[in-house]
């Protein structure tokens, strides 16, 4: 099963073009995600890495080009529809995004809101047992089962970014997007963000997707990284393949300044 | 122990570009602030020396004034009983605007308003409620329910529910709009939304706004006496057209302990919902 899984993308995004404007931020973007491996997008900023990642998540609409999950095209749908397919791809955010008055446990319990029924969901007052189960199990997960009822405002980045990606679990996500998911916390906090990913990738067959701003950590954790330059792929491969030379490439001071 | 010499730095500060027009609307800005103020005064007949000729008067008022009258059976009773009507008017009016200011404000933000019509209907009720004075509600519900407290309260209610809805309405739309993106991507409606991110993210800022119009209600009910909505209002407004106005100070002392008690209570609330 999992040999299958790995041979055929979870998600595959074709010729994806973005322009803000005349400035044309992605030309022709092709990759594709796989369960059971992270991969790393890197580039300087302004290359693309968000912009893509924002696509795919249905926060920018792209100018062209498809999105499919499970073979579907997610930019034929609309509406609810959307929304219910969508719902297997999860995000993760730089700025972490949990709402500081609800505790760790409630605010996992919500990335769950997407299954639930209208009337059920008004308050964390209805959720029920089975959910908080599975929330917990999830908090268990990230290893913040002890800070379960905790109010998020109280925890530190990276305790805070481990709730983040339980939400993600709570929401029994199969791709999971980060978008700069370590860059605002302390090395050591990043680093245990990563293992996580790293992990939730390798044991429970996830997707990984990471925009990461230092190649060193995509080095030790990612499996695959996709480098962009002004909009376009300019290396998709194996994480070895970062040779210092495309290193420069990606960060130059030209690709920042164009 | 060796004695350090310091090297004093100094460089060259560039000249603010545009200096001399900064200047310029400087002056432009004055001159027209001078001249509105001497319109105003004109037209409102601002005259101090006036005011010092007539201080006979204000003596003559005063001395009638003092000493206060403290009688208990009819005037500090009394007193006190409309004071307390005063303090339920205020209440009233503020906690049963809130379903309708809930509504609006939710559906005047443009943050969580899903839909471009909706929105400018409430913003234009919210308009609407905050344009007309509570006075002049108060004057429309005397002619439905008649002269008495309960006309100042439905009075309160609508006045309260354009300017409550209107400022977290504002709340909302300043408020980090991170988790309810969040949940969006993660699938939630706009209802779940609203429930679970946007309305917890400005829970804080409501309670204050909320005690902050309560404050504000209270006075304004004091207001509201005076044109039949019963409350010390009224009786300080009978006392003033019988000439009792010793007893119209008593009441008026009331009425400071009230507002002193209610803004210490709305302080002390404040500080602990406070995060």
């Amino acid at each position: 099963m999992r040999a299958l899984d790995q041979d055929y993308p979870i998600l595959r995004v074709g010729s994806l073009a973005k322009s803000y404007g005349d400035r044309k931020v992605l030309h022709d973007v092709d990759f594709s995600l796989h369960r059971g491996e992270v991969v790393a997008f890197l580039g300087a900023n302004g290359s693309g890495k968000s912009t893509t990642l924002k696509c795919v998540m249905g926060l920018e609409t792209p100018d062209s080009g498809s999105v499919r999950l499970h073979g579907r095209d997610l930019q034929t749908l609309s509406g609810r529809s959307l929304r219910i397919a969508r719902r297997p791809i999860a995000m993760v955010f730089q700025k972490i995004h949990l709402v500081p008055r609800r505790t760790a446990l409630e605010n996992v319990c919500a990335g769950a809101l997407g299954r639930l029924s209208g009337s059920a969901s008004v308050s964390p007052l209805f959720f029920g047992r089975e959910l908080q189960e599975e929330a917990m199990a999830a908090l268990q997960r990230v290893g913040m089962a002890d800070r379960a009822h905790e109010l998020a405002g109280r925890l530190s980045g990276g305790q805070a970014q481990r709730v983040a990606v339980a939400r993600a679990l709570c929401q029994r996500a199969e791709v999971l997007l980060a978008d700069e998911p370590v860059s605002a916390l302390d090395p050591a906090a990043a680093e245990e963000v990563m293992i996580l990913l790293h992990d939730l990738a390798h044991e429970e067959n996830l997707a990984v997707a990471a925009v990461l701003h230092q190649p060193d950590l995509a080095l030790r954790y990612a499996d695959r990284a996709i480098g962009l330059l002004n909009g376009r792929i300019e290396y998709s491969g194996p994480v070895q393949g970062l040779t210092n030379g495309l290193r420069e490439r990606l960060y130059s001071a030209k690709a920042v300044a164009a | 122990m060796s004695q350090q010499t310091f090297e004093i730095r100094r460089s060259h500060v560039p000249p603010r570009p545009r200096a001399v027009s900064r200047w310029t609307t400087a002056g432009i800005s004055i001159a027209v602030l001078v001249t509105l103020h001497v319109v105003a005064l004109r037209d409102t007949g601002f005259r101090i020396s006036e005011l010092i000729a007539g201080a006979e008067g204000m003596g003559a008022f005063l001395s009638d004034a003092f000493p206060a009258d403290f009688d208990w059976d009819t005037v500090l009773a009394p007193a006190l009983a409309a004071t307390a009507t005063t303090l339920w008017i205020g209440l009233l009016g503020t906690t049963l605007s809130i379903p309708a200011a809930l509504l609006l404000a939710v559906l005047g933000s443009r943050t969580t308003s899903g839909n471009k019509v909706v929105y400018q209907l409430a913003r234009a009720l919210l308009s609407f409620f905050r344009a007309v004075p509570d006075v002049v509600f108060a004057l429309i519900f005397v002619t439905a329910v008649g002269l008495g407290p309960f006309a100042g309260v439905l009075a309160l209610i609508c006045h309260n529910t354009g300017v409550m809805g209107k400022l977290w309405a504002e709340a909302l739309e300043e408020s980090d709009q991170g988790p309810q993106q969040a949940l969006g991507t993660a699938g939630a409606t706009r209802l779940q939304q609203v429930m679970h991110a946007s309305l917890p993210m400005v829970t804080g800022s409501f309670v204050g706004l909320l005690l902050y119009r309560f404050d504000v209600n209270v006075r304004s009910s004091l207001v509201l006496g005076l044109v039949g909505a019963g409350g010390i209002g009224l009786l300080i407004n009978q006392s003033i057209k019988s000439f009792q106005f010793d007893a119209m100070v008593t009441q008026i002392l009331v009425v400071l302990v009230l507002i002193i008690l209610v803004d210490q209570l709305s302080a002390f609330i404040r500080k602990r919902v406070a995060v």
